[in-house]
């Protein structure tokens, strides 16, 4: 029968769902045969209906060839095709009666039968609506209507409301569309049980979903539900799935559905099978089943009891390995924004040895800048795409030279006529901090700014388990770009000669014809521009305020200070030792407690060795 | 000459007469609300509802016939200072009540003044309780009006562990020390509860989010966050790299109104939830019109009968929150019980404040005599515009201080 495979075909060139659901739905008790036969036909109406001509249309072609067959066929199919739509109508009233029903324990057994429903669009639409307060009903004299309401508003945010029990809009009596306004009205309730209930039927639905990412996380929850029904929904699935994260994901659910299991030889393979997988979601439940199968041997068996533990132990010795290389990673990160926020003090603190108490204020500068780059391009190109997304590289190059203006002005202002009173330097500088603060206050406001982080900022590389932030990626890269930058400029180019120079003796640089006014002045402003790039940076990982500076301004004094005031490699050095010092103790020790240990190491450190680690002997130092 | 002097005694007599009749008209009210500092961005919205709620009840005829005339102090989110500033309040201006606090260390800071010089201070913001002076009353929430409701709504959706992660100050970590207790009371082992704080402008959270994110992946857990203001960004866009979502891993945050989200990215936080007493997107009358109205005030804003010029009100992107709410309710609870006790005397308002009632935007509210409320709690979950859309509402929740009494102790 040719034509009758075409029409169960049909499901699968509407490219919609490559495969069925199974046809027993887990508690079908109220649904019978019919259901079974039908839930393969399923369709929503308007494609019905199209299906519908083309049958007609290739009845009527066979027609000619064999009359009495043709006639056949199509009564068949059409026959089929009624009953169809017909479950489609008993899945869209079962709906409706479901959210009219007064008990609960009814309405979950009615949404439950609902399972097989996962191709009509509408069923789908309006299960998620229900649960998150999107149904409502509609009284007129005795009945109660529910429904949803339309995408589409109008001017005044009205939309139509669409009948839950069968797809059609509402009307008054003379045929008019009638318009809800989604502020007047009142949700159909639903109650937390009913809530899961529904999740987990739109959970099984999702599970053909078209986007793997949702594939994968309904799977991941249905799996530690351990729900034996769900098994052939996993295994029919199974057979048609190509994305390995999901197929992953499949094969843990299973067989952490069969943990539970009666029997000891699924239960044990089963076991077995997570512990090959290194299934770190599964943890949990096998330490509990060890847990169970030690008090209870005679239940669950020696066997059993030996693979759990034994699964148990490959897992944890999986996330320790993972722990460490996460903790390695998240200390270089920290080290990265320890070192990108320090290095321009590093140079105006470390090289020039003006205490810059506005160091932070120039960070952020960079930071608001980055915030109005961001605005521009918004405006520009939109609130999102590749335009927009490439704010960020803009945002750098207008950061590093804003801030490096700031610092010129603040130099040619303030700090050159201080060079030789590093006390009053550090007064004036906090002076001038406080200012840029107040400033900023004044132009942006009290509140934080929001910096949006573009796409490629977002979300984090899964290499076995352990997390890899594409910001913190970025930061690290950037981190071990300047400093390689400042390498170069400092040894490769004339300034960072004449820098060098004027650093180690002042009178004797200027003796040999260096400019020492213009250096100083040229190597404070690129202190400064490297402090804005720094705040365009962090304003991927915090908060962009007025108050932003203050949060790092002791933590840049202390990384120059613990490296060796006047040393590059003494500040990258001590910036990863505090990084990845930090990360170590804060699972132990917690945030707060780790971060004191850390500032007791330092202050014990700095009695030993006061020059820090690296000590640079010059005569403006000891000056 | 005698009679002369009779003659400008009686004028002199007259005038000050004069003088006290026109002072009689009004009733000084202080706002103690740190105008400047880190809390200014909390608090400052608290000084602009009190300001539009003196207007409303100005324009509505006063409190008893007076006019409120607002004494404004800046405590600069300094904590002796603010209890400097209390002092000023009540000796020399000698205001009839106090509308302020923010902070609990601002409170305990400020109660002490109170109590010598038997003030009247109403305190509007959620707070962990195990306090009760008689020249308080706290509007605010109470544990057992906030963070127990939401631990039950979450125990009713099936999650079986909890991280409680706050900001390191005495809020989060009495609330967590309660919760704890109470999360153990309903079966839940100490395993499957973390407890962990930051400092505030805290900005790393990568170990915490890695450990939340182990903790999470058996499925079933819930952060339960007590992180204050800003910190919370940093916080979420970690959460979020880390492919967290509130499918996987709902957080509900104490902290985070819809005051909070004008300077937060809400995109970050879309689905995690929020419990208060009031949500700006509750449906009633007295809500219409309580957020219309302020709206509209803000953008001229003036205290109708007195002369008093008010300024530094923001205009752009206002909302209504909790606080906001439970202060403007705490002026109208004074306002009935001063004309039920017929006098501004504290003894007889304290009084006659016991048992008043007051139907506000979020439904009625009674004040106990242990001087809290019995108020409706509401769960929401955030939404993309910083709004919340309430998912469960417990009517008429008392405002307990002490947790021995709820945690059903002793």
């Amino acid at each position: 029968m040719p034509l009758l495979n075409h029409s169960t075909n049909r499901t699968t060139s509407d490219g919609q769902t490559e495969h069925l659901q199974p046809v027993t739905p887990p508690s079908s008790s109220r649904q019978g045969g019919t259901h079974s036969s039908s839930t393969q036909l399923l369709d929503c109406p308007s494609s019905s209906a199209t299906f519908q001509c083309a049958v007609i249309f290739q009845a009527d072609s066979l027609n000619r060839k064999f009359p009495l067959h043709g006639v056949f066929a199509t009564i068949l199919l059409l026959l089929t095709l009624l009953t169809a739509t017909a479950a489609t109508q008993t899945h869209r009233s079962t709906l409706a009666e479901a959210i009219l029903t007064d008990d609960e324990t009814k309405q979950i057994e009615l949404v439950r039968s609902l399972v097989a429903a996962g191709d009509d669009a509408h069923v789908v639409h309006a299960l998620g609506a229900w649960r998150q307060g999107g149904v409502f009903l509609h009284e007129t004299n005795d009945t109660r209507t529910p429904f949803l309401l339309d995408a589409q508003t109008d001017g005044e945010g009205r939309a139509r409301g669409i009948r839950i029990a069968d797809s059609v809009p509402l009307a008054d009596a003379s045929g008019k569309p009638l318009l809800f306004a989604a502020t007047d009205l009142t949700a159909a309730d639903t109650s937390s049980k009913l809530r899961k209930s529904i999740k987990t039927v739109l959970d099984l639905f999702a599970i053909a979903n078209p986007d793997p990412k949702m594939r994968r996380d309904a799977v991941v929850k249905l799996g530690q539900e351990q729900n034996q029904e769900y098994l052939q929904h996993f295994e029919v699935r199974l057979k048609s799935e190509t994305d390995p994260e999901v197929l992953k994901g499949l094969h843990e659910a299973v067989a952490l559905t069969q943990i539970g299991s009666d029997d000891a030889a699924v239960r044990v393979a089963s076991i077995q099978k997570l512990a090959d997988l290194r299934s770190i979601s599964s943890l949990n439940f096998l330490q509990e089943l060890e847990k169970n199968a030690k008090a209870d041997p005679a239940k669950y068996g020696e066997e059993t009891l030996k693979a759990a533990h034994s699964a148990v132990i490959q897992i944890q010795d999986y996330v320790k390995l993972g722990n460490l290389f996460g903790t390695a990673f998240r200390g270089l990160s920290l080290a990265a924004v320890l070192l990108v926020a320090a290095l321009g003090l590093a140079i105006t603190f470390g090289l020039m040895g003006v205490i810059n108490m506005a160091h932070g204020e120039i960070i952020m500068v960079g930071a608001y800048m980055a915030y109005v780059t961001q605005n521009f391009f918004k405006s520009w190109f939109g609130a999102s795409g590749f335009g927009f997304d490439s704010y960020f590289i803009a945002a750098l190059v207008v950061s590093f030279f804003v801030a490096s203006g700031v610092g010129l002005i603040l130099e040619r202002g303030v700090i050159r006529f201080l060079y030789k009173r590093p006390l009053e330097s550090l007064l004036a500088t906090w002076g001038v901090s406080l200012l840029l603060q107040q400033l900023f206050r004044h132009i942006f406001g009290a509140a934080n700014v929001q910096v949006s982080s573009p796409g490629w900022l977002s979300g984090s590389l899964v290499v076995s388990d352990v997390l890899f932030a594409y910001n913190r990626i970025f930061v690290i890269g950037f981190a071990v770009s300047i400093v390689f930058g400042t390498y170069l400029l400092l040894t490769r180019t004339s300034l960072g000669l004449q820098i060098r120079a004027v650093m180690q003796n002042r009178a004797m640089a200027s003796c040999v014809g260096v400019r020492t006014d213009r250096v100083n002045m040229l190597t404070f402003a690129f202190g400064s521009g490297l402090a804005g790039m720094a705040g365009a940076c962090l304003s991927q990982i915090g908060n962009v305020g007025p108050s932003l500076g203050q949060n790092y301004i002791v933590d840049c004094f202390m990384i120059v200070v613990l490296g060796g005031v006047g040393n590059l490699v003494g500040t990258v050095s001590a910036s990863i030792g505090v990084g990845v010092t930090d990360q170590i103790l804060q699972p132990w020790l917690g945030a707060v407690m780790g971060k004191i240990t850390v500032l007791g190491a330092i202050i014990l450190f700095l009695q030993w060795r006061p020059a820090g680690l690296f000590v640079t002997r010059s005569r403006s130092l000891e000056g | 000459m005698k009679t002369n002097l009779r003659k400008t005694l009686a004028v002199l007599a007259a005038m000050t007469f004069a003088v006290q009749s026109w002072a009689a008209e009004t009733v000084k009210v202080g706002i103690l609300h740190s105008l400047s500092g880190t809390m200014a961005i909390s608090e400052t919205s608290l000084k602009d509802v009190l300001l539009f709620t003196f207007d409303e009840i100005n324009k509505a005829g006063g409190v008893a016939g007076k006019m409120i005339e607002p004494v404004i102090v800046d405590p600069a989110s300094n904590w002796p200072l603010f209890a400097e500033k209390a002092e000023e309040l009540l000796v020399k201006d000698k205001v009839a009540v106090v509308f302020g606090c923010w902070t609990s260390v601002s409170r305990k800071s400020v109660l002490p003044v109170f109590e010598r010089n038997n003030g009247l201070l109403f305190y509007p913001v959620q707070y962990e309780g195990e306090e009760l002076s008689k020249n308080i009353f706290y509007t605010a929430e109470a544990v057992n009006q906030q963070a127990i409701p939401a631990v039950d709504y979450m125990l009713a959706e099936g999650k079986k562990k909890f991280y409680l992660l706050g900001s390191d100050y005495v809020y989060p970590r009495t609330t967590n020390k309660i919760l704890k207790q109470y999360l153990k009371s309903k079966g839940i082992p100490d395993s499957d509860i973390l407890e962990e704080y930051t400092p505030f402008g805290h900005t790393d959270y990568q170990t915490i989010v890695a450990k939340a994110k182990a903790f999470a992946a058996g499925g079933k857990a819930t952060i339960i966050s007590t992180l204050n203001g800003d910190t919370n960004v940093p916080f979420f866009k970690e959460f979020a790299n880390a492919g967290l979502t509130s499918e996987n891993c709902p957080v509900v945050s104490f902290s985070i109104s819809e005051d909070e989200f004008r300077g937060l990215p809400a995109k970050a936080l879309v689905g995690h939830l929020g419990c208060w007493t009031y949500f700006m997107s509750i449906k009633s009358p007295e809500n219409t019109k309580f957020v219309g109205d302020f709206l509209k005030w803000v953008k001229a804003p003036t205290v109708a009968g007195v002369d008093y010029k008010v300024s530094g009100v923001d205009s752009k992107g206002r909302v209504t929150c909790s606080p906001m709410n439970l202060s403007r309710m705490g002026v109208y609870l004074w306002k009935q019980a001063v004309e039920k006790a017929g006098s501004f005397q504290v003894d007889k308002v304290r009084t006659a404040l016991i048992g008043q009632k007051f139907k506000g935007p979020a439904g009625e509210v009674t004040m106990q005599s242990n001087h809290h409320l019995v108020n409706n709690a509401f769960i929401g979950e955030t939404l993309a515009n910083g709004q919340f859309k309430i998912i469960k509402t417990m009517n008429n929740v008392a405002g307990e201080p002490f947790s021995e009494k709820f945690l059903g102790k002793k």
